[in-house]
């Protein structure tokens, strides 16, 4: 591939998904780090964009790049990641959502508790809530089976859920206990 | 038919559209008739709604855009400006070091160089032996009167220079005998650079 040809479809392809790009790596790595995040993924995507297969979705290649960048630069820092807790191949009917909780408009405490759930959970989610990501798209992103995307959504909603209600009932039981016990990424 | 409990497993797949067609019909089918499965359906959306609404709202900065740019496609943008700059300004290069004009200029050049370091001396050159007018003849469409007063014998340096055999005893027959002509010999004697000339005092034919 020339490098004229090679430069017009990175323009074309890969390009247009930075704010998409940014806005996971927002969430995944915090504002501090996002734009270093996103920087290094399109560099790497610029270094291997030989090897994307143009038939497929570009915007899921990008996110498997960030998402092995971000574990790189997790591994570098000498941080555990946490990944998703063991038994998530379980699917759990949604049973508890019988109460008031999720009637009215979900709070600003969203994005504490996405920031709350573990990482693969939160980008699961993000794949598929934001970014429309098919379960196979992103089973390709997340190296993983289509079967544990499935319980990680099913079950990252309810923490979500569950998070989003505890930051609720904290905060409105006073502004002492507002501080919200996060678990950090 | 699904009851509750089928639905409520699936909930996911439903609201992320990746059910098929058949199985999306028994899932509305159900929820048209089940007013708790719809609430958990409304909620399970909401919660989605506030997802996608929490995270859409970080604005990619106008500066990541120009870095990202700047090192992926623009870089090597920036590299082959340069190698074509450097390309053209070779190609001018070779191309004006090949007009007429520019020859001109560096033989006037090294002309005037030869003029300054010229010092006659004593000297011992060889060359072929040729008819200076028929060499200019050839070369620049010179009329020359060879035919009718004679060759006039001028030796050739192995550089291509022409060299002018300065009249005198000992180069009667270099510059007068025609059959010499073609013929290599070596010249003891001094050169004049400036004139482009040679004194000869002896010489050999080889």
């Amino acid at each position: 591939m020339s490098w004229t040809r090679r430069s017009r479809l990175f323009e074309r392809d890969a390009l247009p998904h930075l704010p998409a790009l940014y806005r996971v790596a927002r969430q995944l790595a915090g504002a501090a780090a996002a734009d270093h995040l996103v920087q290094e993924t399109f560099l790497r995507a610029w270094k291997y964009f030989e090897t994307f297969d143009s038939t497929t979705n570009c915007r899921a290649w990008l996110f498997r790049i960030l998402r092995n960048v971000w574990i790189n630069r997790w591994r570098k820092t000498h941080l555990e990641l946490p990944l998703a807790e063991m038994g998530e191949e379980q699917i759990e009917p949604y049973y508890d959502w019988e109460d008031e909780f999720l009637r009215e408009e979900i709070s600003a405490g969203i994005e504490h508790a996405l920031s709350d759930l573990p990482a693969d959970y939160r980008l699961t989610i993000l794949l598929a809530d934001v970014e429309e990501l098919t379960y196979e798209e992103i089973a390709r992103v997340m190296e993983c089976q289509i079967g544990t995307v499935m319980s990680r959504l099913n079950r990252g909603r309810k923490m979500l859920a569950r998070f989003v209600r505890n930051y609720d009932q904290e905060r409105s039981s006073g502004p002492k206990s507002a501080a919200f016990s996060r678990r950090k990424p | 038919m699904m009851d509750c409990k089928n639905i409520r497993e699936i909930l996911d797949l439903y609201v992320d559209g990746e059910l098929s067609p058949e199985a999306s019909v028994q899932v509305e089918t159900h929820l048209a008739e089940c007013v708790a499965c719809r609430n958990t359906v409304a909620r399970l959306n909401r919660l989605r709604h506030a997802v996608k609404t929490a995270v859409k709202q970080y604005q990619l900065p106008a500066q990541l855009i120009d870095q990202v740019r700047q090192s992926t496609v623009f870089q090597w943008r920036r590299a082959t400006t340069w190698v074509l700059v450097a390309a053209t300004v070779l190609l001018v290069a070779v191309l004006g070091f090949f007009s007429s004009q520019v020859r001109a200029t560096v033989a006037d050049g090294l002309e005037v160089a030869a003029f300054h370091l010229d010092d006659s001396r004593a000297t011992v050159m060889e060359g072929k032996l040729l008819c200076r007018d028929c060499l200019l003849k050839d070369e620049y469409g010179y009329h020359a009167m060879c035919p009718t007063r004679g060759h006039h014998g001028s030796l050739q340096t192995s550089d291509g220079k022409i060299w002018h055999i300065l009249d005198g005893d000992a180069s009667e027959e270099l510059i007068h005998n025609s059959k010499l002509l073609g013929r290599t010999v070596r010249i003891h004697g001094r050169c004049f650079r400036r004139a482009s000339s040679v004194e000869v005092d002896s010489y050999e034919v080889l």
